[in-house]
């Protein structure tokens, strides 16, 4: 998938929505921070006003104190007119003066209240000043009268007064603390909503991250899997037009290499068997006109040959058989490779095929002056499988061993065992050392030491036998001692009725 | 009368061994390279028995088996069929075709000879 746009891709890759996402989430958190900030200053703000009333009420409260002690004051010095009740008296006058400022620095805002206070103050103080200076001079009826009918009355109108603010003061008080409640209540409620917006949001911002990052990494590793197991038919669909997108659009294109590759490997492979069939019918044409006419010769029909040529039409055959045996055993492996070779299962009789096989090597051990033996229990039932596949693996074991026995006797055995038979041939050859048992059944692989370099043969008669063997499902095994003979035995089912799956 | 043998075969060095080796028993021989020829001769010269190779040009071995076969009135001369396919599946190829008897090669002379006198005598 390409932009139209030339030069301009306007693709989000992953890391921007990852940032993107990253950074709402931060938004979040500081609004919630802000938010929760901004409430606690109203709150402050509050608890400040609530504070400063009560100073405001003190206040009052004090100046309604004040006013008690100045009436109490003076009646103490009607009552005892001497200098310590006077200068008491008069002292009270400053304190008195001293609240009042007070009052009129926490309370700023009541200022016709406050001048109004100020006013019957410098009335009641003057009055105060007044009965003080007529006690002074002795003239205590005067001041008596005096105190009576101004400073009550005066006294009465600070406390109304003062009451007043108080009053004022604690309405202001509970609207304050009733104002603080609905800002806490609200702020909680701010705070939770918002909690809860940036909890669904993040979710939401997390499933979406994840269903754009985990979910394609899941599609893409899935059909890699495929790939690996040899299916390059499928292409990974991933929705993202991110890496992620391009990561999938290059397993593609690397899928889509992979199955032109795997094709042409294949179609080489079919060229190859093909060749090689081609090949070995081409090699074999002339090669069974050379081996027919010197037949034909060693038969007399073009009339009898003189000793010394028939020997040397003998040899001639025998090489040419020879040949005949190496081309085939180089088309039966490259057809087994290919899995082109296919068993025809039919019922056999184990006697036959043994005796077939002992009656096409019988001349070969004859010439080396080799015993030939054979033990196959008596009145075995029908065997199922590939008799000729059969044969040629027993007829290639006994072969080899005839080749690479110089002395003594080969014994084939069949024995049964189970729902198996064991086919095993014995020789009095060199044996086989440990070390080399498990090389010989590989293809081109042959033990490499003098008896075999002078017995030649190319390697490709064990490794057949052991493909035939196991194409029935069977095992093939070595018993061998270096300078003690060999005992090859392949063992396959009685009666097989699908062929094995070829390893 | 001696018998006539057709060999099918489009090897000239093969035709030549099989013509020795039945003259040399006293059978005629007539040939044909391929299977359209085969058709044309076994129709024309009535052979009294058919050797035929399974690897021919223009027609192969088995459907030239499996025409003959198909005439009522050629399907009693035995064929042979003689191949170098020595494959499995080959032979029952060959039998499914029609074919009386199978060789593969590179077949014994003296074999050969005995299948034929099997069908001849």
């Amino acid at each position: 998938m390409k932009d139209g746009l030339v030069g301009v891709d306007l693709r989000p890759s992953l890391r921007t929505k990852l940032l993107a996402a990253f950074l709402i989430i931060e938004v979040l958190l500081v609004s919630v921070g802000v938010i929760g900030l901004l409430s606690l200053r109203e709150a402050d703000q509050h608890a400040n006003q609530v504070v400063a009333l009560q100073h405001k009420i003190e206040a009052y409260r004090q100046v309604q104190h004040d006013t008690l002690r100045q009436l109490y004051g003076v009646f103490t010095a009607l009552a005892f007119p001497n200098e310590t009740t006077l200068a008491v008296a008069l002292r009270q006058i400053n304190q008195f003066g001293y609240d009042l400022d007070r009052v009129s620095f926490v309370a700023k805002d009541e200022v016709a209240l406050l001048n109004q206070l100020r006013e019957e103050y410098s009335r009641f103080i003057a009055v105060v000043s007044h009965v003080v200076d007529l006690i002074r001079n002795g003239r205590a009826a005067e001041a008596k009268q005096s105190e009576l009918a101004e400073l009550g009355p005066l006294a009465d109108k600070l406390e109304r007064l003062t009451n007043q603010l108080v009053n004022r003061a604690e309405a202001d008080m509970v609207t304050g603390i009733d104002a603080s409640r609905q800002t806490y209540v609200r702020s909680q409620m701010l705070v939770a909503a918002v909690a809860l917006a940036s909890f669904v949001l993040t979710l939401v911002l997390g499933h979406a991250i994840s269903r754009s990052v985990i979910d394609p990494v899941r599609i893409i590793h899935h059909g890699l899997n495929r790939i690996a197991t040899g299916d390059f038919t499928q292409r990974i669909e991933v929705p993202n037009r991110d890496e992620l997108g391009e990561l999938a659009a290059h397993v593609n294109s690397t899928c889509e290499e992979l199955q032109q590759l795997y094709q042409s490997l294949e179609e080489a492979s079919r060229h190859k068997s093909q060749f090689l069939a081609n090949m070995s019918h081409e090699l074999r044409t002339p090669l069974n006109a050379i081996l027919g006419f010197s037949e034909l010769l060693l038969d007399g029909i073009y009339g009898d040959p003189p000793e010394k040529m028939r020997s040397a039409v003998e040899r001639i055959q025998r090489n040419g058989r020879h040949l005949l045996g190496l081309i085939n055993d180089v088309l039966d492996l490259s057809k087994i490779e290919a899995g082109q070779l296919r068993l025809t299962l039919a019922d056999y009789s184990i006697e036959e095929l043994v005796s077939g096989v002992y009656i096409s090597v019988e001349s070969l051990a004859a010439e080396k002056n080799l015993g030939l033996r054979i033990a196959v229990p008596l009145g075995l039932p029908p065997a199922r499988g590939d008799e000729r596949r059969l044969a040629q693996a027993l007829f290639n074991l006994v072969g080899n061993a005839i080749k690479f026995t110089d002395a003594g006797e080969v014994r084939i055995e069949v024995e049964a065992k189970g729902d198996s038979y064991i086919f095993s041939v014995q020789d009095t050859g060199p044996g086989i050392d440990e070390a080399d048992q498990a090389k010989i059944f590989q293809e081109f692989q042959q033990v490499d030491n003098s008896i075999t370099k002078t017995k030649g043969g190319a390697g490709l008669g064990l490794a057949i036998v052991k493909r035939i063997v196991e194409m029935h499902g069977g095992r093939i095994w070595i018993e061998s001692r270096l300078g003690h003979g060999a005992k090859f035995s392949f063992l396959v089912p009685a009666r097989l009725e699908q062929q094995a799956a070829q390893t | 009368m001696s018998k006539r043998v057709l060999v099918v075969e489009d090897q000239d060095d093969n035709r030549q061994i099989l013509r020795d080796l039945l003259a040399s028993v006293g059978y005629e021989t007539i040939e044909a390279h391929n299977g359209e020829e085969a058709l044309v001769a076994v129709r024309t010269q009535t052979p009294d028995l058919i050797l035929m190779d399974i690897q021919l040009p223009i027609l192969d071995g088995y459907e030239a088996t499996r025409r003959i076969k198909a005439q009522s009135d050629l399907r009693h001369i035995p064929i042979v069929v003689v191949t170098s396919y020595a494959l499995s599946g080959d032979e029952e190829k060959a039998r499914a075709a029609g074919c009386d008897a199978y060789v593969a090669k590179p077949y014994s002379a003296r074999k050969l000879l005995e299948t034929i006198n099997r069908y001849l005598t």
